[in-house]
């Protein structure tokens, strides 16, 4: 009986041995393989851990933060939809996107470099944290354009014409990031698109404003001088297709610089034929048209037919922002930012500085210079062209008491609906601060109902100088 | 050291885990130390106090290690537990009381009367088996398993108890019959064959296995019995022939119920691949080895596991109960896990230990198969919920969360101490003879 009892214990004895080398093979050698599998929840709880770096605006206003409870860190934005869709979210179900997306290793702690510093922490006993990241945005501006812009849909884009800076971009309809587990569903089949980033993702027939780029390019070749006479009908006839002016105005005898003031179709349908389709396409990319945008967050970038496959009559309606050209909000805010910024187009950012949570500086932004299209002077005479739209032309609706603003309307006929409203503008116009692009999607005209909107965020963008 | 002594001082190590345990998880709430942590201790330390005194009073020659093996295992359950739900750190304290006093209460009544367990083996083997046939026809199907029979709104689990009463039948039934099991009257197919009525009420406990698998649906239950009595066969007649023809009886009829019942089908599968339904059927299971990777070697830490979602859901199901030991495997570590799968060696070392020490074939077989269905008990648990065999919804002993787990257990504890008390007695008169004898000669 005692040897067979012996025996049991060492039977036990052995199928404990295989438990715990079962165990350890869980527990350390298969364990790398589930700590990443696919259904294993851990990495997510992992990052709820670490405190997520703070996103602030140029202010100090708190675009992103977090909150604690017990050990985890929940994701908040003090001011809801204020800065979607481009700030982005941080969501445990359906992932990250804008600027949680793209600045995810820095406001992760997962940089290299902080790497060292999380280490020191480690042992010291600091939880992580990870680092901080300042916007270009400025809150106030933001919440101007925001406002201003309403529930109608549409975007406004504010760029500082010197460094590239984004002083406020917004988009409507948009969501609260907050609420996006929630509304998720809702979000994706809902009509206007809320996730969808219009400032960037959008691209439009640009109708009138168009014409900057025509002007600044047949001035810069020479084509015409601001003085240089035209006689209009009503009407222009190029290679078959009738161009007409808004409204069916004939205005009569006048300047170039009329043209471009009072916004006349016939005329740059006229000196968009004398400039032929290959030169107002290396105009068009000049200046940022179809070019891959040097823009962190991705998106779209608009587009120019092909100058080989354009026919005369295509030539004449793509001069007033017809035809096949698309443009997206930011492309023509980088339009106005060049000529506010003599001919030197900037490359846009929106983040400005990563700082540790120690203000250590990790990262600053150094503005670049993206694009020179046309001369100073070229750039020089186009501004006071579009400082005479705003003064006594179709831009009159953006004009403000003591500051002079230069601007230019469009009104993009679509195929169904309202046109869209465009306005560019930048200002003051001999020191330029602030240039902007403003899109109301069936919005009416330009003058009516963008270049107010413009107005509000120029206002906003100078009180915080 | 005196015996008495040496359980004692190794009590100590059980009252400082609880201490120490307690304090970390109350640090980690509120970020201070608070006393409530050392009032636990204390408790702790009192009530084994108690419980040591009263053992060394009512069976004062019996094991001093088992007793303390069981109050580590206790504190690393309350542990776990009120760290993943403190309101039930509370039940299972209160269960631990009655536990323990059962404990007392068994050894003051069968002391002096150790052999009524044996005298009243039919009564006592009858009354296992009638509490497995009221739950199989009052009890209440809960996650798949019908163990569990409610009075009121507490519901307790008959086969935790039915387990100790089949031992003490087996353990009596085969030191009565085991000379006669070995002497062979037959042959059948050239193996020697001891007469079949001896055998009887062990195809009877094999049926029964059978019907517990098929009425509760409960393969851990029945898989515990038969094992208990296989163990019991092969030390009462040392043959494995018994334990081979036991395994094939079982296994054939295992293969039957896995072929006609779908959740036996089910259990298996999962165990063979849960990746299939990683969200649905093989969730359990992955999210144990989940749990079980994240830990490592050393652990995330005392509280610091992910073993509660944000919400505050336990993210394994059955966490507190049978999957108890992937808490500890993510908190402690493979280190911890490791401690507490020797506790139970050691148990069953100490517990194989008393049944060879012990002088009559009763105390001995009653130990080893104590012994064997504690440690099968803790196996199937462990390995089920480590991918090692397949699951079988069975707690694991002194740690799960669960009254009747702990109060049958201190159960077991109890007629363990008897039979090492007995054995211990015995050895004690055959020497005292020796000198006596000399004086009556």
């Amino acid at each position: 009986m005692e040897r067979a009892m012996r025996r049991l214990f060492w039977f036990f004895a052995a199928l404990f041995v295989v438990l715990i080398g079962n165990l350890t093979y869980w527990q350390v050698f298969a364990a790398p393989r589930l700590n990443t599998d696919p259904s294993n929840t851990r990495a997510v709880e992992r990052q709820m851990r670490v405190e997520r770096g703070v996103i602030l605006t140029a202010d100090g206003v708190e675009a992103a933060t977090n909150t604690q409870e017990d050990v985890y860190f929940f994701r908040t934005y003090p001011d809801g939809s204020l800065f979607a869709p481009w700030l982005g979210y941080n969501s445990i179900r359906y992932g990250r996107a804008g600027v949680e997306r793209v600045y995810n290793p820095e406001l992760a702690g997962e940089l290299d470099i902080l790497q060292i510093t999380n280490i020191i922490d480690l042992v010291t006993g600091k939880p992580r944290r990870g680092a901080d990241v300042r916007l270009t945005v400025d809150a106030d501006v933001q919440r101007a354009a925001a406002e201003a812009l309403g529930d109608r849909a549409g975007a406004v884009v504010a760029l500082d014409p010197k460094t590239g800076a984004v002083l406020a971009m917004t988009s409507y309809p948009r969501y609260d990031p907050n609420t996006l587990e929630s509304d998720w569903d809702s979000l994706l089949s809902a009509e206007g698109r809320p996730l969808f980033d219009r400032a960037v993702q959008g691209t439009y027939a640009p109708g009138s404003v168009f014409k900057v780029i025509v002007a600044a390019a047949a001035l810069q070749e020479g084509v015409v001088v601001t003085d240089a006479p035209f006689d209009d009908t009503g009407s222009f006839t190029a290679g078959g297709y009738e161009v007409t002016n808004f409204g069916d105005e004939a205005y009569g005898q006048h300047t170039f610089s009329d043209a471009l003031v009072k916004s006349i179709n016939t005329t740059f349908a006229k000196v968009g034929v004398d400039l032929g389709a290959a030169t107002l396409g290396r105009y068009a990319g000049a200046f940022g048209v179809g070019s891959d945008l040097p823009w962190k967050l991705g998106g779209e970038t608009g587009s120019f037919p092909n100058a080989a496959g354009m026919d005369t009559a295509h030539v004449a309606q793509v001069s007033f922002g017809q035809g096949e050209v698309l443009v997206s909000p930011l492309e023509m805010a980088l339009v106005a930012a060049g000529i506010a910024n003599g001919g030197t187009i900037m490359e846009p950012f929106i983040v400005s500085e990563v700082r540790d949570y120690r203000q250590t500086l990790l990262q600053r932004t150094q503005p670049q210079v993206w694009k020179r299209p046309i001369t100073a002077a070229t750039a020089q005479t186009v501004s006071e062209l579009m400082v005479r739209a705003v003064e006594e032309g179709t831009g009159t609706n953006a004009a403000i008491e003591g500051v002079k603003v230069a601007g230019k309307t469009g009104t993009a006929e679509v195929d169904e609906g309202e046109s869209h409203a465009w306005f560019i503008a930048f200002a003051p116009a001999d020191d330029p601060q602030v240039a902007v692009a403003v899109i109301v999607e069936h919005g009416g005209t330009g003058g009516t109902a963008a270049a107010p909107i413009a107005r509000s965020v120029i206002q906003a963008a100078l009180a915080q100088e | 050291m005196r015996t008495g002594n040496r359980e004692l001082a190794l009590l100590l190590p059980a009252t400082l885990l609880t201490t120490l345990g307690f304090a970390l998880l109350y640090t980690r709430g509120a970020q201070e130390l608070s006393p409530a942590s050392l009032v636990y201790g204390g408790i702790f330390l009192g009530l084994f106090g108690i419980v040591h005194l009263a053992r060394r009073l009512l069976v004062p020659m019996a094991d001093p290690y088992l007793l303390p093996v069981t109050a580590v295992l206790s504190t690393i359950g309350i542990l776990m537990i009120y760290r993943l739900n403190p309101s039930r750190a509370l039940d299972q304290a209160l269960w631990l009381i009655v536990g323990l006093a059962v404990f007392v209460l068994i050894l003051g009544c069968f002391r002096r009367h150790f052999s009524l367990l044996s005298d009243y083996k039919y009564l006592i083997g009858l009354l296992g088996i009638g509490l497995l046939l009221a739950t199989i026809v009052f009890g209440r199907e809960i996650n798949g398993a019908k163990l569990w029979i409610y009075v009121g709104s507490r519901g307790i689990q008959p086969p935790e108890f039915a387990k100790l009463m089949l031992v003490v039948f087996f353990a009596a039934y085969l030191a009565d019959v085991r000379e006669l099991l070995t002497v062979s009257t037959s042959r059948f197919l050239g193996m020697a064959i001891p007469p079949v009525r001896y055998l009887s009420p062990l195809l009877l406990v094999w049926a029964l296995s059978l019907a517990l698998m098929i009425f509760m649906k409960d393969l851990g239950t029945s898989l515990l019995f038969f094992g208990a009595l296989l163990a019991l066969l092969y030390v009462a007649t040392g043959r494995l022939l018994y334990v081979v023809a036991g395994v094939v009886l079982f296994a054939g009829g295992a293969c039957v119920l896995y072929q006609i019942f779908p959740h036996v089908q089910l259990r298996v599968d999962i165990w063979l691949d849960p990746w299939v339904d990683p969200s649905g059927r093989g969730y359990q299971i992955l999210q144990s080895l989940f749990a079980l990777a994240a830990g490592g070697v050393f652990g995330r830490g005392l509280g610091d596991g992910y073993l509660l979602t944000t919400q505050g859901q336990p993210l394994i199901p059955a966490v507190e109960t049978d999957f108890i030991f992937s808490a500890i495997g993510e908190e402690l570590g493979l280190v911890g896990g490791v401690a507490v799968i020797l506790l139970y060696v050691i148990f069953l070392y100490r517990a194989i230990h008393v049944a060879i020490s012990a002088r009559d074939d009763f105390s001995r077989l009653l130990a080893a198969g104590l012994g064997a269905i504690f440690g099968l008990q803790a196996f199937l648990i462990l390995g089920g919920v480590t991918k090692l065999i397949p699951l079988t919804g069975i707690t694991l002993p002194f740690v799960s969360y669960g009254g009747s787990s702990i109060v049958a257990n201190f159960g077991l504890l109890a007629l363990l101490l008897l039979a090492s008390e007995q054995g211990a007695r015995e050895r004690a008169a055959e020497r005292v003879p020796v000198v006596v004898g000399g004086g009556d000669g």
